[in-house]
């Protein structure tokens, strides 16, 4: 069947993986996100304000990344929900930071990489987020060594595969799998995951093939729509991969619909 | 009408294709609304002397020789390229491709100078693909290197006579292409496969846009419509050309009239 090209830039969609970074008029960089978002059928955009490279900062400026998003939302209430940035072995001050987020609305916690996400240090935010049934986002991808030496600690499927079955309740989310890596290696490494572990298809890398190959290797209901600054991109791959509409459709809104539901939230937005 | 100027036919090493023969890529095209394609052999980039490899893609392509026009393939360092040039020429192509980082060579020295003179020549234009693929992803085998920009834009500066063809880029208003003067209005041209209009991640709320700026800043004109496949989705360029922010007359440019000229093809 021709790609309709139009009907789906306006179908409706989640976008669960995107950023509002701590910086000189965020307002100005928030407002241009959900703007770029509307023009797409993005209804909603779950944000984070992240530390990369493995930095480890203290937890008041982890606060500082967290108040930009916690403002993001009051800014954009319809649109921008938030992910809690913590690093985990900062151990209590991590999980009171979590509580205060999702207190204050927040959806999930995000990880970077500064730890595997089956290190032991990342164990007490599991399982904060299982007793708060919320998901973790964690950075991740199989990046050739040249790329990885930046980032050591990057987690790839075979760590998700192990923290999940240490906690095979805990809805643990490989990020993009379009953001640079083998991503052959990293979903195949997810093949004996829980069924709670999923995987959102951002990322600038538009290999063709690649959604088609999660859903054939962990089931559509376990893939995310996200798109992480591609955000053309990753509507073009999603329109583009050789699914049936019910597929499509669980990716761009249904199975971001469900993962929210243990919490007892909602889309922001009706579906239809 | 779209004209696709970024397509090829053949094998990746690293990763299985599909819609990777004529009339797989012909069928995708026709899913994807695309008309036309410019289509290079990926397996010529892989081999040490390019010339069997073009022999190879003129015959396999010349039954759908409507819809998928050849690009071929050069490599400077094999002995008697100009041979293989005059080869693809009586063969029809409508254009040469190099990629140096697979090749092994420079992209600002003198064996691109040379292949970049010689097609200013013969009027045909240069595809420098910046990249194949992503690479992050790298196989042991492959250099994992991109056709570096700035030294692209140091070959348009050389050779301002020539046509150059940088499919497969991204972040060009940050890049050499963009910022140097004195190529601005040279002649060269990216695609739509890669680069993002809109929105790009950023830590700098001066920075949040990629091409839409490039629109803005009069450089509308560098814009052509290519997609990268079989190696990557069509549905990104497809989502981009709908929402890019022109007149009908410039898209009708970006879509298939420059292309058409740049081709030599008549419509």
């Amino acid at each position: 069947m021709p790609l309709d090209i139009q009907a789906g830039i306006k179908r409706p969609k989640i976008d669960m993986h995107c950023h509002v970074f701590k910086m000189d008029n965020w307002e100005k960089s928030s407002d241009h996100l959900v703007e770029c978002g509307e023009a797409l059928g993005i209804t909603e955009l779950w944000c984070s304000s992240i530390v990369g490279g493995g930095k480890i900062i203290p937890p008041e400026e982890i606060c500082l990344h967290n108040n930009t998003i916690l403002s993001a939302m009051k800014r954009h209430p319809k649109r921008i929900r938030g992910w809690c940035f913590v690093i985990p072995g900062h151990y209590q001050a991590a999980l009171d930071e979590i509580d205060r987020c999702l207190d204050a609305g927040m959806i999930g916690i995000k990880l970077y990489n500064q730890y595997w996400i089956n290190d032991p240090a990342v164990f007490p935010v599991i399982e904060r987020a299982v007793k708060r049934k919320v998901p973790i986002l964690e950075h991740a991808g199989y990046p050739q060594p040249k790329f990885k030496a930046a980032q050591p600690h990057i987690s790839h499927g075979i760590h998700f595969t192990e923290a999940s079955q240490r906690y095979p309740e805990a809805m643990l989310i490989h990020a993009h799998i379009a953001g640079g890596g083998d991503w052959e290696q990293t979903v195949r490494e997810m093949r004996n995951a829980s069924p709670n572990v999923y995987i959102d298809v951002s990322g600038s890398n538009l290999d063709d093939g690649m959604v088609e190959f999660a859903v054939q290797e962990m089931g559509v209901e376990r893939i995310l729509f996200g798109t992480d600054g591609t955000m053309a991109g990753s509507v073009g791959r999603v329109l583009d991969a050789d699914l049936t509409e019910e597929q499509r459709e669980r990716i761009f809104w249904g199975n971001a619909e469900r993962i929210l539901a243990p919490q007892g939230a909602t889309p922001t937005e009706s579906r239809f | 009408m779209l004209i696709d100027i970024n397509a090829y036919i053949g094998n990746l090493p690293f990763r299985t294709l599909r819609d990777n023969t004529p009339e797989t890529l012909v069928a995708r095209l026709d899913r994807s609304g695309i008309q036309m394609a410019a289509v290079s052999s990926i397996d010529a980039l892989f081999h040490r002397h390019p010339y069997s490899a073009n022999e190879k893609l003129f015959h396999d392509l010349e039954p759908h020789k409507d819809r998928l026009i050849s690009i071929g393939t050069i490599n400077p360092l094999s002995p008697h390229w100009q041979d293989d040039l005059q080869d693809c020429l009586k063969w029809g192509m409508k254009g040469i491709r190099i990629f140096p980082p697979y090749q092994g060579f420079e992209t600002n020295g003198p064996e691109t100078k040379s292949v970049a003179n010689a097609c200013a020549q013969n009027n045909i234009p240069l595809f420098i693909p910046n990249r194949l693929e992503d690479i992050r992803q790298h196989h042991w085998m492959d250099p994992a290197k991109e056709s570096d920009l700035t030294q692209i834009a140091d070959l348009i500066s050389a050779v301002p006579e020539a046509t150059i063809i940088i499919p497969n880029a991204r972040a060009i208003t940050s890049s050499a292409l963009w910022k140097r003067q004195d190529i601005r209005n040279g002649n060269w041209y990216i695609d739509l496969s890669l680069v993002e209009i809109f929105y790009r991640l950023h830590t700098n709320a001066n920075t949040i846009r990629d091409l839409a700026d490039l629109i803005d800043d009069g450089g509308a004109n560098h814009i052509l419509f290519g997609t990268n496949l079989p190696l990557s989705y069509a549905g990104p360029a497809l989502v981009k050309h709908a929402q890019l922010p022109v007149d009908a007359e410039t898209l009708k440019n970006i879509s298939y009239r420059t292309a058409a000229k740049l081709l030599n093809i008549t419509l």
